[in-house]
């Protein structure tokens, strides 16, 4: 299957800033969708196409970590370049413990930029697959009832049908019909496969009290 | 016939003057003096009636006494008659005279009483000459030689009286009853001299004319055999009129001495006054001039007094100041001159001085004096410029330090431009390095970077400018422009406080004279203190700034911050120096940007909102045309 072309989110307030770098990325051939509002970015943007955000800390209403807040909660796979106008420490911190891609000194030479786009670029394209696997489990796991899940829970915790019966009250013959259906909606048809999708999911990494 | 007169056939013809000749002759002779000396009081002070009418009342008496004299010594009824007709004259300019006097120097009496009285009494002179032998006699029939005490003869009429002699006594009916009419007026009037003048003047008056009037009726009607002396009763009145006169001239040289010692005192105070005092006429001419206004013109006083007053203001004033000149005598009033505006005087050798100069008009008998005092300004002129030089000094330390503190936020405001810049020029590299090169995007480029680069520039000349230390000048400007200057060189540290900012800015609003760096200073600081009531502030992290135009036709900005509030008493404090809430910082700013607003004639101040947080105000003056 052949990847879509990326696109380069670019997100400053200031249209002058803005289009000389829209202008720079276009002119080694990327394709560039321009925001001067972290709101109609956050509006129009999809986490899971192929791409990357140069983005500019200090925006007004919404600043550039409000905005990576937002699409990290999203579970967007988009990584993150920062821009800023003065070296601060502080925020840069934050903005790489959240994963940004780069954390980049305004003016900034196009070397540098280029460099760091090229690599969120890349990152993306190796995380974007398993990103999406986690989105496709993240749904099914959606579809469970809340027993199926409790059930599911204590499959992956290792417990044995008669096991799970007892501590949750239940008939093992009741566990049976929902391990059936649990089974069936996350799309497994052995239990190895179902306890690698959970742990890929996180499910039952919190020991539940 | 009367107890005191003796009927003798026989005149004395002694050579020896006897006491009624000597008395006359006294009494005719005083009167006469005392008139004179009136005539040239007169004489001196025109406007001093009375003593004119004095002066004719007297010599009436005088006149009328000379005839009473010669009647008594009359040797036939002829003679007799001939010279009562003819005595009628000066007792005619008598009573004339003695209403002018009551009418004038009592100040009362009744008009058209008085005008009766002359008129009744010019046509009782009339029938003098019309009618018998006199007024009072149709014919005199014979003399009487009466002898009196000491051996005196006297004559004495013997006649037919004339019906018309009551005429003359219905005038002096009249004349007494406007005398009496007149002293009670006065007397009413109160004071000790009114009451002592009524007395005398008038009851002496009033007393003499009943007893001429009785005795001319007595001897008309044959009822007393003697002749009709008038004289003595006169001569009483001259002499109570004349005390009066006399006790008048005793009080107008009192009234000059102490009017002498007064101007002694004026000039005493005139030459301590620290000012310099002119007193010019009603034509512009300085007619005093104190030993301040010597040190203050350069001119000695002889040079000054006589002088134009003109010669003491600079030429370029000089051909508008004649006309203000005549606008104040128009309006005459105590005040400062030239309201507002700095006066400059001109001192001898032509250096100028700046002055304050106050005018009180002094109405005096002959025009409109004006009092011009002037003070020399120039030391507080000069304390003014250095105060403004200093507070301008403080307002530019204040401001290095307040963008110190904005250092980050303009770095950025510079920075944004040549971020474009670098970004624009590395993208037209790349274009070009294209094969083949695409020139097609480098006007467009070009022009981009043209703009960034102006841009930037405008950023530091501003900046430069805020920098920069020079003297403050005021020019016409938009405040809204100033504001939203203020806020775009705080944009970058607007968004890294999270602070938002909304403007809510009057259109058509009229100019405001201000330096733009000292406004935009005090514009800064309004939003950095804002900024700094809303730090560890979670939510509503908002300003506004409002500008709009006040009732009064003033401009007004306000920073509205939702931050925790000015308690009540801080309201004012906080414009003190060294006052501050904040844990940084000295407590300068909103100090020096109060001594700011007060030098552009403006006010500033706080309150607190009704929801949350304060609102520091700022009025400025705005400039008419």
């Amino acid at each position: 299957m052949r990847e879509p072309t990326p696109t380069v989110y670019v997100v400053d307030d200031d249209p002058d800033v803005l289009k000389a770098i829209e202008r720079l990325l276009e002119s080694i051939g990327l394709q560039v969708a321009a925001f001067s509002s972290p709101h109609r970015f956050l509006e129009s943007c999809d986490g899971n196409a192929p791409g990357c955000v140069v983005l500019d800390l200090a925006l007004p209403g919404l600043n550039g970590l409000d905005v990576q807040r937002v699409l990290e909660q999203r579970g967007s796979a988009l990584p993150i370049v920062f821009l800023t106008g003065r070296g601060d420490i502080a925020a840069s911190v934050q903005a790489m413990k959240h994963g940004a891609a780069d954390f980049l000194t305004k003016p900034v030479d196009d070397t540098a930029l280029i460099a760091a786009i090229r690599e969120a670029l890349a990152r993306n394209r190796v995380l974007r697959p398993a990103h999406m696997e986690r989105e496709r489990i993240a749904k099914c796991l959606a579809t469970l009832t809340g027993r199926e899940r409790q059930v599911l829970e204590l499959i992956v915790a290792g417990r044995l049908n008669k096991e799970i019966a007892v501590e949750l009250g239940a008939t093992e013959k009741t566990i049976k019909f929902h391990r059936g259906n649990l089974m069936r909606k996350m799309g497994v048809r052995v239990v190895a496969d179902l306890v690698k999708l959970a742990e890929r999911a996180g499910v039952g990494a919190t020991p539940r009290t | 016939m009367s107890s005191g007169w003796r009927a003798n056939s026989a005149l004395d013809n002694s050579d020896a003057m006897n006491w009624v000749e000597i008395t006359w002759t006294m009494m005719i002779s005083a009167s006469l003096m005392l008139g004179v000396v009136h005539l040239f009081v007169w004489r001196k002070q025109r406007s001093q009636y009375a003593n004119l009418l004095f002066f004719v009342l007297a010599a009436s008496a005088a006149a009328y006494g000379a005839y009473e004299l010669a009647r008594m010594q009359a040797e036939t009824p002829a003679d007799l008659a001939v010279n009562a007709r003819w005595s009628h004259v000066p007792l005619a300019a008598f009573v004339i005279s003695a209403v002018g006097f009551v009418r004038l120097y009592f100040d009362a009496g009744r008009l058209w009483l008085a005008w009766t009285v002359i008129g009744v009494r010019l046509a009782a002179l009339a029938l003098n000459f019309l009618t018998g032998v006199n007024v009072n006699f149709r014919e005199v029939t014979a003399l009487d030689h009466l002898q009196l005490w000491g051996g005196a003869v006297v004559s004495a009429p013997v006649g037919i009286p004339n019906p018309w002699a009551i005429v003359p006594q219905l005038s002096n009916l009249l004349l007494v009853v406007f005398i009496v009419d007149a002293s009670v007026t006065l007397w009413r009037r109160g004071g000790d001299v009114a009451r002592r003048r009524a007395a005398l003047v008038g009851g002496s008056l009033a007393l003499c004319i009943i007893t001429a009037a009785s005795i001319a009726a007595l001897v008309v009607t044959g009822v007393v055999h003697a002749p009709t002396v008038l004289m003595p009763g006169f001569f009483v009145v001259t002499l109570a009129m004349g005390y009066e006169l006399v006790w008048d001239l005793a009080a107008a040289a009192q009234l000059s001495a102490q009017l002498r010692a007064s101007e002694q005192r004026f000039r005493a105070v005139v030459e301590s006054v620290p000012a310099a005092i002119l007193l010019v006429d009603d034509g512009g001419s300085i007619t005093l001039a104190n030993a301040q206004a010597e040190a203050v013109f350069g001119y000695p006083r002889a040079e000054l007094l006589a002088q134009p007053l003109e010669m003491l203001i600079p030429e370029r004033f000089r051909i508008a100041h004649s006309g203000l000149r005549s606008d104040y005598a128009r309006d005459p009033r105590t005040r400062t001159m030239g309201a507002g505006r700095e006066l400059f005087a001109c001192r001898k050798g032509g250096g100028e001085i700046p002055v304050e100069v106050a005018l009180s008009p002094l109405p005096v008998e002959d025009g409109l004096f004006v009092l011009v005092s002037v003070v020399d300004v120039t030391e507080r002129r000069n304390a003014e410029r250095a105060t403004a030089r200093q507070r301008d000094d403080f307002a530019h330390l204040s401001r290095v330090a307040m963008l110190g503190e904005l250092s980050g936020s303009l770095a950025h405001e510079l920075n944004q431009p040549l971020t474009a810049i670098l970004s624009n020029a590395q993208a037209a590299q790349r274009f070009l390095a294209q094969s083949p090169p695409r020139v097609d995007k480098l006007a467009e480029i070009l022009a981009d970077i043209v703009k960034s680069d102006r841009r930037a520039e405008a950023v530091i000349q501003r900046l430069r400018s805020l920098l920069r230390k020079e003297e403050s000048q005021r020019h016409p400007l938009d405040i809204n422009e100033v504001v939203e200057e203020s806020i775009r060189l705080m944009r970058s540290d607007l968004l890294s406080r999270q602070v938002e900012v909304r403007t809510d800015l009057a259109d058509a609003l009229p100019p405001v004279s201000g330096d733009r760096n000292q406004l935009q200073q005090v514009l800064l600081n309004f939003v950095i203190n804002g900024c700094d009531a809303m730090d560890g502030q979670e939510r509503d992290r908002r300003l506004l700034v409002q500008t709009r135009a006040t009732a009064n036709g003033n401009v007004e900005v306000c920073v509205v911050d939702g931050g925790g509030g000015i308690p009540a008493a801080d309201l004012e404090r906080i414009f003190e120096p060294f006052v501050t809430t904040k844990a940084t910082g000295m407590g300068l700013g909103l100090a020096i940007c109060r001594s700011i607003v007060d030098a552009h004639g403006g006010r500033l101040w706080a309150t607190s909102n009704p929801d949350r947080g304060a609102t520091l105000h700022c009025e400025l003056p705005a400039m008419r045309d």
